[in-house]
């Protein structure tokens, strides 16, 4: 089993001085300051692709018609599949998860589905006979440290760009319409959960860094993972372990991590309408009209 | 029908009974297992583990001795903390099967392992691995603070060098994230009922201090709760470190009195009764 190639002893002495002695991080980053995020649409609806400093993520969402789970017949399925391949750093093996996965993917899981993000409910077709199942698969393309804020942004973004096929009852007759016959439908969303990662460092834990990359990463002592809303409303806070922090400085990061919450809905909501305006090809009448857009030589 | 949480608010007394700030009943045993390095048997109200560490020790030979690989232990300049969890299919009312690559599991053992990576001094046993297992008998809530401290007991018993007590306790709120109700009481050590129906956290703290170890939040809840549910959390962590303490006190004075051990160096004029 490969090993993840750890940074040397004068790297590590290097970046704990520069952030102890100096209040410098290396790349020059405030202490509460995220790298650049950037989020692109693809062509298809429910594409994201997000990067965050030199961290890259892709996630995709579908969905597909399948039979309920037995015992809860008026739910849909909703799924999260993350996938940390060799491309994004040489230690990852397809098929063995490392801890780092399957912490990525307990947190994902918790922030979106056991928060209640999406509603499974509205998912459901006929009662425990047929049902949606949403999945998002998560594609780590690079990883520069920090994969749980960027996954969880990417998850987010995609949920809510997707459009599931339109459909109807008649009859007891379900149909599913093509794009082409009925414009697909957004999902039943209620809330976006976005989470922040604070980075703790020095002996009592009492520097605390937003957005830790890589190489901050393996220096770390403990890290917290906040998950909330930009209502206030916390979805999940995971500190696993590492060096014990001092319960204030907790509550402050939580404070902060809202303000930042608040900063990416916006961001993204703004996103959203930028794509789809741009999708929009003016409305229904645009649509029915016969010329077609020639390139006049 | 059984009482369910909402009840609450009329007479301020839980389902089993308690009050907002009142642990359930502790009891804790350790040196169970005669064979290993530390046991702990513990109960918090009616969760039940039992925990046994072994080690720290050197790995034994690989199978397949072709060395330069291999995880955690044979290479580190630090002892590895390896956490084991079972559940047993009887603990809960349901009984469900868990397989190996349980997430959930995974989970606690990761966190259980750095939570205890921090207060023990692994430094001190390079190239070795401290083997923890834990047996899950009973759940009813809190299964990760009756986990951690269980642990923390057996280190304790093993004698492995350790900064203090990692002590953990569950704290809740009485009313659900859709009432946005400000008077919300914080609770003290959640039962299975209570964490099904209200938010809740778990907190596991170093010793006396106010330092967070742990802290695992999974439901929904409104951030101005979180201060309340954290420092009634703290305040309960350190009420569980007296009453671990107390636990291994008493098991010491039984021990010199029977003999199992000396009394050691300065310890003379300790009192034994």
């Amino acid at each position: 089993m490969p090993r993840e190639a750890e940074p040397s002893a004068n790297e590590k002495a290097f970046l704990l001085k520069a952030l102890q002695d100096e209040q410098i991080r290396l790349d020059g980053r405030e202490f509460d300051q995220y790298r650049p995020l950037e989020l692109t649409f693809g062509d298809e609806y429910g594409v994201a692709n997000v990067s965050l400093g030199k961290t890259k993520i892709l996630a995709k969402a579908s969905a597909e018609v399948t039979v309920p789970f037995a015992d809860r017949p008026l739910d849909g399925i909703f799924t999260i599949a993350t996938e940390l391949s060799p491309m994004a750093a040489p230690h990852f093996e397809v098929n063995r998860p490392t801890e780092t996965e399957v912490l990525l993917s307990r947190l994902l899981e918790k922030t979106v589905r056991r928060s209640g993000a999406l509603d499974t409910e509205s998912l459901c077709l006929v009662a425990g006979q047929k049902c949606w199942s949403v999945r998002v698969d998560v594609h780590v393309l690079s990883h520069d440290g920090n994969l749980t804020d960027a996954a969880c942004f990417a998850v987010v973004a995609a949920l809510r760009h997707f459009r599931k096929p339109d459909t109807s009852m008649e009859n007891g007759v379900l149909t599913v319409y093509t794009p082409a016959e009925r414009e697909p439908v957004p999902l039943g969303w209620l809330h976006s959960p976005f989470c922040v990662t604070w980075s703790f460092f020095g002996d009592e834990g009492e520097t605390a860094l937003l957005d830790a990359d890589w190489m901050e990463e393996q220096v770390r002592v403990a890290s917290v993972t906040i998950s909330l809303n930009r209502h206030g409303e916390i979805c999940q806070i995971a500190k696993l372990g590492g060096v014990p922090v001092e319960a204030v400085a907790l509550l402050q990061c939580t404070s902060v991590a809202l303000t930042k919450v608040k900063e990416f809905s916006t961001y993204l909501d703004g996103k959203l309408a930028e794509d789809a305006k741009r999708r929009d090809k003016g409305g229904f009448m645009a649509e029915l009209r016969a010329e077609n857009d020639r390139i006049v030589g | 029908m059984p009482l369910d949480t909402s009840a609450y608010s009329l007479a301020l007394l839980r389902v089993d009974g308690r009050r907002w700030n009142e642990l359930r009943r502790i009891h804790a045993q350790i040196r169970t297992q005669a064979a290993a390095d530390g046991s702990s048997y513990l109960e918090m109200g009616h969760t039940k583990v039992m925990c046994v560490v072994n080690g720290p020790s050197e790995p034994g030979p690989r199978r397949g001795a072709t060395s330069g690989g291999g995880s955690g232990g044979g290479q580190s300049k630090n002892a590895e903390v390896a956490v084991n969890i079972v559940i047993a299919g009887f603990s809960s009312v349901d009984r469900k099967r868990r397989g190996r690559g349980d997430k959930h599991i995974l989970e606690l053992q990761s966190t259980i392992s750095q939570a205890l990576a921090a207060s023990l001094h692994t430094h001190l046993f390079p190239h070795s691995t401290i083997n923890i297992s834990l047996h899950v008998l009973s759940q009813d809530g809190s299964l990760l603070a009756a986990l951690i401290n269980a642990a923390t007991l057996a280190c304790v018993d093993a004698g492995i060098p350790m900064t203090d007590y990692v002590a953990a306790c569950t704290a809740g709120s009485t009313s659900t994230y859709a009432a946005n109700d400000e008077g919300a009481d914080p609770l003290l050590d959640m039962n299975h009922q209570e964490e099904q129906e209200l938010p809740g956290l778990t907190v596991a703290t170093l010793g006396d201090s106010d330092r967070v170890a742990v802290l695992v939040c999974e439901s929904r809840v409104q951030v101005s709760r979180l201060e309340g549910m954290l420092a009634v959390g703290v305040d309960g962590c350190k009420q569980v470190r007296e009453i671990l303490d107390r636990v291994v006190r008493e098991k010491g004075i039984k021990m010199i009195q029977e003999g199992t051990v000396e009394r050691g160096v300065g310890l003379n004029d300790m009192e034994l009764d």
